[in-house]
């Protein structure tokens, strides 16, 4: 009996001391990359994974398909890169708030997701924008907003952590925001628009290509307003300073840009209107 | 420095958010819980059976699940829009009806395991049935659930995040938005440390109720 009291203590330190080691290292690895982090990274380089960050909950970038595997334009982009410069893709579904968590700690090599450039140019390595995007207003088809102006004493809506919110939070749009009767925020679009259907909000800000899915698959449950919160671009954005990686992906997306390839994938997604989107050809050399 | 003081302070402005669904689910779901135990522990059959039915759908169902259904169900169900006044008593109405069917459980563990001799005597001295559920029953039981409404109680305030589900801002949520905004972890930390001290000051407490009830050893 002692002696069962002896291994299960044993038991009981060993795997407490190795969370506390686990739970040390994954805090101190933002502040200060370890070279634990860094010898992880280079087994990486010697596998050549690929593995992309995106949120499984934006559509049509990336997001779970009706038979439960990960899809989307930017993942289809993404394995074509894999396939043309010889790396094993993996696509890693993330937490939208969590990106910059994953990409500094290496768990990601890039965000490859819808992933907006405005607003964030100094904060990441980024390749040359391929879709450019806008922040539209979504007001339900009955509503009696028509413009921007009228959306004053509303409740508006957008994602936590999106560029919607990155936008209005901006000083240029600080008598914008402050007109609202409130602004929330949403976990993800699909309960924004939750939300603007069962009347609890008055308005939703949203990326373009989302607001048009939901435009599309809802049977005129939503108008979009004419006039745009903001226009703004995306690109696929690395960690700051791995322009390795990121030259040899705006090489082959440049590839595939002029044999076609390109286009014929954004074809795939015609339904969320990506193909007026795309403005790769005006980058491409 | 000004910045972590910064975070903490924004972090905070949060925890008012929180501690209200906490305090509300206290007030209701305890009495609840007790009426639900009682209804549990009627002779009626009809009673007995549907508070059973109605413990293990709570209890079987995400608390995400239920909060989803309270805040969406009024539209999607009757067409009724309530605007965004209803989201605080969605979810007021749903951690307490969660958390009262966990509650009814313990009350009734605690009210069966009370032996059959203190309703003899207490037969014997002439008390009627609520006398004697009110006087010698119900104070036995309330000393021998502390410890594992305590449990719910800690659970409660940690689970009080899930109430971002329905877009209600609270603590977690704030300093995930800060972490989110300023690439670092230690909004999160702070949000740990106020979960745990919150947590310490419960435990505290209810460490001290169950000493004060600890009169006859």
């Amino acid at each position: 009996m002692k002696n069962l009291k002896t291994v299960l203590s044993t038991l009981f330190l060993i795997v407490f001391s190795l969370l506390i080691v686990a739970c040390s290292n994954s805090a101190s690895n933002t502040t200060v990359e370890t070279t634990a982090t860094k010898e992880i990274k280079e087994t990486v380089a010697q596998k050549k994974t690929f593995t992309v960050g995106f949120d499984a909950e934006y559509p049509p970038y990336g997001f779970v398909a009706d038979d439960g595997s990960y899809k989307g334009f930017d993942l289809d982009l993404a394995s074509e890169f894999c396939k043309r410069a010889g790396y094993e893709f993996k696509a890693q579904p993330i937490d939208w708030n969590s990106k910059d968590l994953e990409l500094n700690q290496g768990n990601i090599d890039c965000i490859w997701n819808g992933f907006t450039v405005t607003g964030r140019e100094n904060d990441y390595t980024w390749t040359f924008p391929y879709v450019d995007n806008s922040i539209v207003l979504v007001v339900r088809s009955d509503s009696k907003i028509e413009k921007k102006a009228d959306i004053a004493g509303k409740v508006v809506m957008g994602q936590a952590g999106s560029s919607a919110i990155t936008a209005l939070e901006e000083e240029e749009n600080a008598e914008l925001r402050n007109s609202f009767k409130s602004l929330e925020q949403c976990p993800d679009y699909n309960s924004g628009f939750m939300n603007l259907e069962s009347g609890m909000i008055d308005c939703l800000a949203v990326d373009i290509g989302v607001a048009k899915f939901h435009l599309n698959s809802s049977n005129g449950k939503f108008k979009q307003l004419s006039e745009n919160l903001s226009s703004e671009q995306y690109a696929v954005g690395f960690k700051k300073g791995n322009t390795k990686l990121r030259d040899e992906v705006e090489k082959v997306i440049s590839e595939m840009w002029k044999d076609g390839t390109f286009i014929k994938i954004a074809e795939n997604y015609k339904d969320y209107s990506l193909t007026d989107m795309i403005c790769l050809g005006e980058y491409v050399k | 420095m000004n910045n972590i003081t910064d975070i903490i302070i924004r972090v905070f402005s949060g925890a008012g958010a929180s501690s209200i669904i906490f305090f509300s689910t206290i007030i209701f779901s305890l009495p609840l819980g007790l009426l639900i135990t009682f209804a549990r522990m009627s002779k009626l059959k009809v009673l007995s059976g549907f508070a059973g039915f109605l413990i293990s759908v709570l209890r079987g169902t995400p608390l995400m699940l239920q909060l989803f259904m309270w805040y969406y169900g009024p539209f999607y169900l009757f067409r009724v829009s309530l605007g965004l006044n209803w989201r605080l008593p969605a979810i007021i109405i749903g951690f307490s009806i969660n958390y009262a069917a966990y509650f009814a459980e313990i009350f009734r563990s605690g009210i069966e395991g009370i032996p059959v001799g203190q309703y003899e005597a207490a037969s014997v001295l002439g008390y009627t049935n609520s006398q004697t559920f009110i006087k010698i029953i119900f104070p036995q039981m309330v000393k021998r659930v502390i410890p594992p409404v305590t449990n719910e109680i800690i659970t409660l305030i940690k689970d009080t995040s899930l109430a971002f589900a329905i877009t209600y801002t609270e603590m977690f949520t704030v300093a995930k938005q800060i972490a989110a905004a300023k690439a670092t972890i230690i909004p999160l930390l702070v949000a740990g440390i106020f979960y745990y001290i919150f947590n310490y000051i419960v435990a505290f407490v209810m460490g001290r109720i169950e000493k004060s009830f600890n009169y006859y050893k």
